[in-house]
């Protein structure tokens, strides 16, 4: 395995992953923004709108043939937030040509495919289809209702919207209904202008390649075109401790409620990402955690009771789906079981099968195409270049005193609960 | 051992059955540096009704005692959990219960002894008292209040109740609040000692190994057991015609959910064929280029393609094409419409079209261990070596496709199930 990385042009990437782990080749455009208000239901927007049709191939039905035709190569794109960042994304999948059943070179024609879809769109009179706006505009309206619909990530979505109010991280990445009316063919194709101007460019290509495929991307028609562009992503989000924690509940008809926590890391530790992992995953990933012994296991409270870690945001959330009426119950078991952590009643084991746990998921990021290309994205956004190596070695080093003083930083900033 | 291999995607499986009845599968990979190792037995929701093989007693158990056996297997008699001591050594380790087999798997790059030790042991071992059987009740209670909330859970379970009277399939895999309270350790001890036996079971590894030296890690594990005859396992009569052709629920959706059912015959020959075959057709009905999804889509009545699926065991065999959509109802009058048309007038080059379209994605199947150890799992369970859908992927003509076309979806085995919003 081997990661390389080109600059083709200033703000504009190209990162070679060389594996022969699998039996297909995928292609990632990642295009990369500042999240704002502003903005935020335009960028869903768009992405839609473009896989629509591209100047070659104007209609979905097109493009759907052309995938096909090419083994059934699987295309998809969305859009992320990831920290303050909104990310558009585009993918595309074709089978290594040398698994098919006869000789073709489709992985350029699948990088090509994907390159026109990003950046050469089906434009007429100088704005997008007017079609494809408005039913992308109702079918995104559908999207954003139907948010209710998976109750535990709508309640992980509203406790993040309450815990990062007026802050970019607080926006939901699909955007507002109330923005809709607004947005024109016109005016959406002046944003994707403006977009194509200044965004970070990041792509991607992983697998085995007969050909160089640098030199197919650099070369492309499409890049050509793109300027180079200065990316200052930088964005301030100063945290502060909130007195007593905001606690917010809705009701809605569930059987079971949701509850999610949201904690503060409140710490300008160097190393803090890698010992926030350890010290969470003690807290609350896997069967070994605190809090599935203890809420789920011991107390027989919850079905589900875990945490998660947002590096970039530096918060931890705790989601636990619970009987309505032992709210109460819950909080204070799972408290105790954040306070525990504080007070470092742990053992040295939990730190172990914590770190195997961390080192799993280390070992798994060469194991699956679009998370090695995840992991070596988000290295980009961060500045760093980190090797998987490297990155278990970060892991190892944690010590029991660093956990502590860690989770002596957590700081409870929100606390949401979805009931009937 | 036998080696089946497949030159097309170069990959090979190891097959060895040992005296004891174990069926033993072994795909090596040196690209990777994980293994994936399940051990399944050929138990599942649908075997509540069977004759054990010594006794030839006959036997009915409550419903979901396959999923709470799973969920019990894990407990050790020195209080330890084998899940949590997998887990503490950085072993993904899961298990699942479905229709008709339940399965223990773990996948792991460090460990592997250990971890292959904790898992031999404790699916060997159980151990089951009426305490610990009273506390799984409040957890799997729990895990129903889970699927009750899901949507698209009630979606398919109406379906179900579409498509067949009296199949045991319809029922939930973790069974109802009061079924569960009727399980006891004895009827736990029961199914284990019949369904847990080699000859009922069947182990995958699938990873970075040697063959010979993994069989050897494997067989010095096992423990001896005496033989076992056949259990015979007794099902409802299948009927053909279908039991009802819509049912609905009202749940709190931003949208209606859709779920239209075609009911078919169970086959015993050509079962990868006609799977292909299947494939190939929902795609050519309803997939992405189709003339169908592109109306739809434009009319704002599909926002994406449907789910398409073919389900099929030797107790029941029926397709479904489910998503969300404002207008259920018309999705399936046009589907018949469009079904009818491609009867009459078949288009050959959408079918080449698919065709390819649905090779790659068996190719793609092969792209992570986990997705091919259980891919060989439950296609053995089926009596299907998984390689012949690449295979006899060439065998599959227009002709045949049109005759499977004609057969299988037919107006009157057509139902739909609704989750229609408050």
């Amino acid at each position: 395995m081997k990661n390389e990385k080109i600059e083709i042009k200033e703000g504009i990437n190209f990162h070679e992953i060389t594996t022969n782990k699998f039996k297909t080749n995928l292609f990632a455009i990642f295009l990369t923004l500042p999240l704002t208000r502003e903005n935020v239901t335009k960028n869903a927007l768009l992405t839609a709108v473009l896989r629509r049709g591209t100047k070659n191939l104007p209609s979905q039905e097109e493009i759907s043939k052309t995938l096909e035709e090419m083994y059934g190569a699987g295309f998809d794109c969305g859009i992320e937030k990831t920290g303050d960042y909104h990310t558009i994304k585009f993918y595309l999948e074709v089978i290594n040509d040398q698994f098919l059943p006869v000789q073709e070179n489709i992985s350029k024609k699948g990088l090509e495919l994907l390159f026109s879809i990003a950046f050469n769109p089906y434009i007429e009179q100088n704005a997008f289809k007017e079609e494809y706006v408005e039913q992308e505009k109702e079918n995104l309206k559908q999207i954003i209702e139907g948010k209710i619909d998976n109750k535990a990530s709508y309640a992980q979505e509203r406790c993040i919207e309450e815990m990062y109010k007026d802050k970019p991280y607080g926006l939901y990445k699909y955007g507002y209904i109330e923005d809709l009316p607004n947005i024109t063919a016109q005016n959406l194709y002046e944003h994707y202008k403006e977009i194509l101007q200044n965004c970070k460019i990041d792509i991607f290509a992983s697998g085995k390649f007969q050909e160089k495929i640098q030199d197919i991307a650099k070369n492309n028609v499409e890049i050509e075109k793109l300027n180079p562009r200065k990316t200052n992503l930088e964005i301030e989000d100063k945290k502060e401790e909130r007195p007593e924690p905001k606690i917010v509940t809705d009701n809605m008809e569930v059987t079971q409620g949701k509850l999610v926590m949201g904690y503060d890391v409140l710490s300008n530790e160097k190393n803090l990402s890698y010992i926030a992992m350890v010290c969470n995953t003690i807290l609350g990933v896997g069967a070994n955690s605190k809090l599935f012994q203890n809420v789920r296991e011991k107390a027989s409270l919850a079905y589900t009771c875990s945490s998660s870690y947002i590096k970039r945001k530096q918060t931890v959330f705790i989601k636990a789906g619970i009987e309505i009426q032992n709210y109460e119950k819950a909080l204070e078991i799972i408290k105790q079981q954040v306070e525990d952590m504080k007070q470092g009643k742990f053992e040295n084991e939990d730190i172990e099968s914590a770190k195997n746990l961390i080192y799993a998921t280390i070992y798994n990021i060469e194991e699956e195409q679009d998370t090695e290309i995840s992991y070596y994205f988000g290295q980009e956004l961060a500045n760093q270049n980190v090797s998987i190596e490297e990155y278990k070695k970060k892991i190892e080093e944690v010590s029991k005193e660093q956990i502590i003083e860690v989770a002596n930083q957590m700081k409870l900033n929100t606390i949401y609960f979805l009931r009937d | 051992m036998k080696v089946i291999e497949s030159l097309k995607i170069k990959e090979k499986v190891y097959i060895e059955k040992l005296e004891n009845g174990l069926t033993i599968m072994l795909v090596p990979k040196e690209t990777t540096n994980k293994k994936y190792v399940m051990w399944a037995t050929h138990f599942g929701s649908i075997d509540n009704h069977f004759i054990m093989p010594e006794t030839k007693e006959e036997v009915y158990v409550p419903d979901g005692v396959a999923h709470f056996l799973e969920h019990k297997m894990f407990e050790q008699p020195n209080g330890t959990n084998s899940l949590d001591t997998l887990m503490a050594l950085g072993v993904d380790a899961n298990a699942y219960t479905t229709n008709n087999h339940t399965a223990y798997l773990f996948e792991t790059t460090e460990h592997f002894i250990e971890a292959l030790n904790e898992l031999m042991d404790y699916v060997q071992h159980p151990y089951f008292t009426d305490q610990n059987v009273e506390k799984e009740k409040g957890i799997i209670g729990q895990e129903i209040g889970m699927y009750d909330d899901d949507p698209g859970w009630q979606l398919y379970m109406n379906a179900l109740d579409c498509l067949y009277k009296e199949n045991a399939i319809k029922i939930d895999i973790a069974g109802t609040v009061e079924s569960i309270s009727k399980i006891d350790k004895d009827v736990l001890y029961k199914c284990y000692n019949t369904f847990y036996h080699p000859s009922n079971m069947v182990m995958v590894v699938c990873g970075n190994f040697k063959p010979e030296e993994m069989l050897e890690e494997i067989k010095k594990r096992l423990i001896e057991k005496p033989k076992q005859g056949e259990i015979k396992r007794i099902y409802a009569m299948q009927e053909n015609s279908i039991n009802m052709p819509y049912k609905e629920t009202a749940m709190e959706v931003s949208m209606p959910l859709f779920m239209i059912g075609f009911k078919d015959s169970i086959e015993q020959e050509n079962k990868v064929q006609k799977h292909i075959a299947i494939e190939i057709l929902m795609n050519m009905l309803i997939g992405k280029s189709s003339m169908l999804y592109q109306k739809l889509y434009q009319e704002g009545i599909l926002l994406a393609q449907p789910d398409l699926d073919y389900e099929f065991t030797n107790d029941y065999a029926h397709i479904l094409i489910s998503g969300q959509s404002k207008d259920p109802q018309k999705i399936q009058k046009e589907l018949l419409k469009e079904i009818q048309k491609q009867k009459e007038q078949f288009d050959e080059a959408h079918f080449e079209r698919m065709k390819k379209k649905v090779y790659g994605d068996y190719v793609v199947e092969y792209n992570n261990i986990s997705d091919i150890a259980r891919m060989l799992l439950s296609d053995y369970f089926k009596g299907i070596n998984s390689f012949d859908y690449i295979e006899q992927f060439q065998t599959v003509t227009a002709e045949y496709t049109k005759q499977i076309l004609q057969e299988v979806f037919d107006e009157k085995k057509c139902i739909l199930s609704v989750i229609k919003t408050k």
